[in-house]
């Protein structure tokens, strides 16, 4: 299978379409970066103002909230990106008129089609890094680091500086689970057409149709939004939660709610098996027709 | 000598469409076996099943003597396949398009394999080119050397002149007799142009709506003796008395077809009759000799007509 995983990743990376989502990131995260420089005083100061008398040492626009701003903006726009792509494996080929010529070939159709899906991931993992690479490297580059000054909804943490880097490291790593969901289920909707738009653009609905339904917090949906994989997507920040003391002092290299990231990794690669398993299912059931 | 294909008793049914029905046909080793129909006459859904891109309903499909369904990869290894009408990667040269399904069909070309493949389909010069800024006649050949690079023992093409302008067709012609009489393979090639299949095959099946109607070698089917002539005359019902009035034509004439007079002689008769013709006070507008299996594939295609013909 090995082979055709290269096949897969030397067309995804000669596609110009899948530069669109490199290059949409890097825009989107300079433009932050860059607004943050010239004005991130004020919003910090905005942010600040809600706390009345407050002293803190060091610098609180740093590198490490600069990427936490960047990682919450791009929550949404991230997996869309990844949807263009993972969206387009199956479906995309059908279109071309290539699908039946693959299929013709001496591989089974599940060689063919895990081959497409680990090519898929190796994609978002190249898409993850580059929003590392941007979000945090050059964030820190460009902000310097500091102890990491965070508001919650109704506490603040203040996390030591070598606290926080591990931090990120996990919180990427879970990103990739998250954007992983987003692929299978793209490439699940990708075995249902012959053309890349319909996918692509469901992928993006049921994104948005499950995440509005998580944030509606109505009883009536109560039974099913632990089980969506868009609650659990913003599971990340987590990782930014901190145990403390009896003196409410921020215990470093602590993580509040360590259980609730277990059930949402559970939670994402069920949905990740779940969603490759069907298309495995559907496509070798299926006549090929395209 | 076994067959090098043999299917038996295929069927396929998509919902109320019956596509194929019982179909079952042999090819051997060499032959260039032409499998005829109109569109939707179930050409293509047989192909798909030779491919396994289909699934049939029932009955098997042997080749190189084993079971598709058992030896599929096996099988697929030692097939070329060219399925109506690809548009290929539109993005990759016409190069890397070859070499990425060389390697999908296991083995690793080198460059000078490549141009050689390009160069029997004539894309040399043109390897570097994406193959977006391709004609259909160029990505057809594309996909002809696509289907050719690993040498395959049998090779399937699908309607490969569909779309082509003459040269374009004249072209995957001369490709198609000189894989067959200089590389010995064997091709399944399905049209739905009797003309194209005449050119080149050496066996022939004909379908429509999914069943088997005729099949033979070339030689026999296009006999000379079994020339249909098409006669059309500024007064029909005249010319038809006049024929039949005649010891020597009399015999040989068929009972007429829409606004056609029909006769069936050897092909050398034509010329005598024409004469005759000639000679006798009838204004001819047209004679049409044609072979039967010519006849018969317009009979069928006719009778399938959507928009009757306009005869003012």
């Amino acid at each position: 299978m090995y082979p055709l995983i290269q096949i897969e990743l030397f067309k995804i990376f000669r596609r110009p379409r899948t530069y669109i989502s490199f290059g949409a990131i890097a825009a989107l995260i300079l433009m932050i970066q860059f607004g943050l420089k010239v004005d991130g005083q004020e919003y910090v100061d905005f942010m600040l103002q809600s706390l009345g008398s407050f002293d803190i040492e060091g610098q609180v626009l740093n590198g490490y909230l600069v990427c936490y701003i960047i990682l919450q903006l791009m929550l949404i726009h991230v997996p869309l990106l990844v949807a263009l792509v993972a969206a387009d494996m199956i479906s995309g080929e059908a279109n071309m008129g290539t699908l039946r010529l693959i299929f013709a070939k001496p591989f089974t159709r599940s060689e063919v089609l895990l081959a497409k899906f680990f090519a898929t991931a190796i994609y978002t993992l190249l898409l993850l890094v580059w929003v590392a690479v941007l979000a945090l490297f050059l964030s820190t580059t460009l902000f310097g680091t500091s102890d990491f000054f965070l508001m919650k909804s109704s506490y603040t943490i203040i996390m030591n500086r070598n606290d926080v880097f591990w931090r990120y490291v996990c919180a990427f790593c879970f990103a990739y689970l998250s954007l992983l969901t987003v692929a299978a289920l793209g490439f699940f909707l990708s075995a249902f057409a012959e053309n890349s738009i319909g996918p692509i653009v469901t992928t993006m609905s049921l994104i948005v149709f499950c995440t509005v339904l998580g944030t509606l917090n109505l009883p009536v949906f109560q039974a099913i939004t632990p089980w969506l994989f868009t609650t659990h997507m913003i599971t990340w920040k987590e990782f930014f939660d901190v145990q403390t003391d009896a003196n409410n002092n921020a215990l470093p290299g602590t993580i509040e709610n360590i259980s609730l990231i277990w059930k949402s990794s559970i939670v994402l690669i069920v949905h990740i098996i779940g969603f490759v398993v069907a298309t495995l299912y559907v496509v070798k059931k299926k006549d090929i027709l395209s | 000598m076994p067959p090098i294909l043999k299917a038996t008793n295929l069927s396929k049914r998509f919902s109320t469409l019956q596509a194929v029905e019982d179909l079952s046909f042999e090819v051997q080793e060499g032959d260039v076996y032409g499998f005829l129909g109109q569109n939707g006459a179930g050409k293509s859904t047989t192909i798909r099943m030779l491919l396994s891109l289909i699934k049939p309903d029932d009955g098997t499909i042997e080749v190189f003597g084993k079971s598709l369904r058992q030896h599929r990869q096996q099988i697929l290894q030692q097939i070329g396949a060219v399925i109506e009408k690809p548009d290929l990667y539109k993005y990759l040269s016409a190069i890397d398009n070859l070499k990425l399904f060389a390697r999908m069909s296991g083995i690793h070309p080198t460059t000078n394999m490549l141009m050689s493949q390009l160069e029997q389909v004539g894309l040399q010069g043109r390897e570097k080119d994406i193959v977006k800024t391709f004609s259909q006649g160029m990505k057809q050949r594309l996909g002809i050397a696509i289907a050719l690079i690993h040498n395959p023992r049998l090779v399937i093409l699908d309607e490969p002149v569909n779309g082509l302008d003459p040269q374009g067709i004249a072209d995957i012609r001369n490709l198609i007799l000189r894989l067959s009489k200089e590389d010995g393979k064997t091709i399944f090639l399905s049209s739905h142009l009797l003309n194209e299949i005449e050119q080149v095959a050496s066996r022939i099946l004909i379908i429509d709506r999914g069943k088997k109607v005729v099949e033979g070698a070339a030689a026999e089917l296009f006999d000379p003796a079994k020339t249909v002539v098409e006669l059309l005359t500024e007064d029909n019902n005249t010319c038809a008395q006049l024929i039949q009035s005649s010891m020597e034509w009399s015999k040989k004439m068929k009972p007429a077809r829409n606004h056609f007079i029909l006769m069936e002689m050897h092909r050398n008769e034509v010329p005598a009759f024409n004469r005759w013709l000639a000679v006798h006070p009838v204004n001819v507008l047209s004679l049409q000799p044609r072979h039967s299996l010519e006849d018969y594939f317009l009979q069928v295609t006719t009778a399938h007509q959507h928009v009757p013909a306009y005869t003012n």
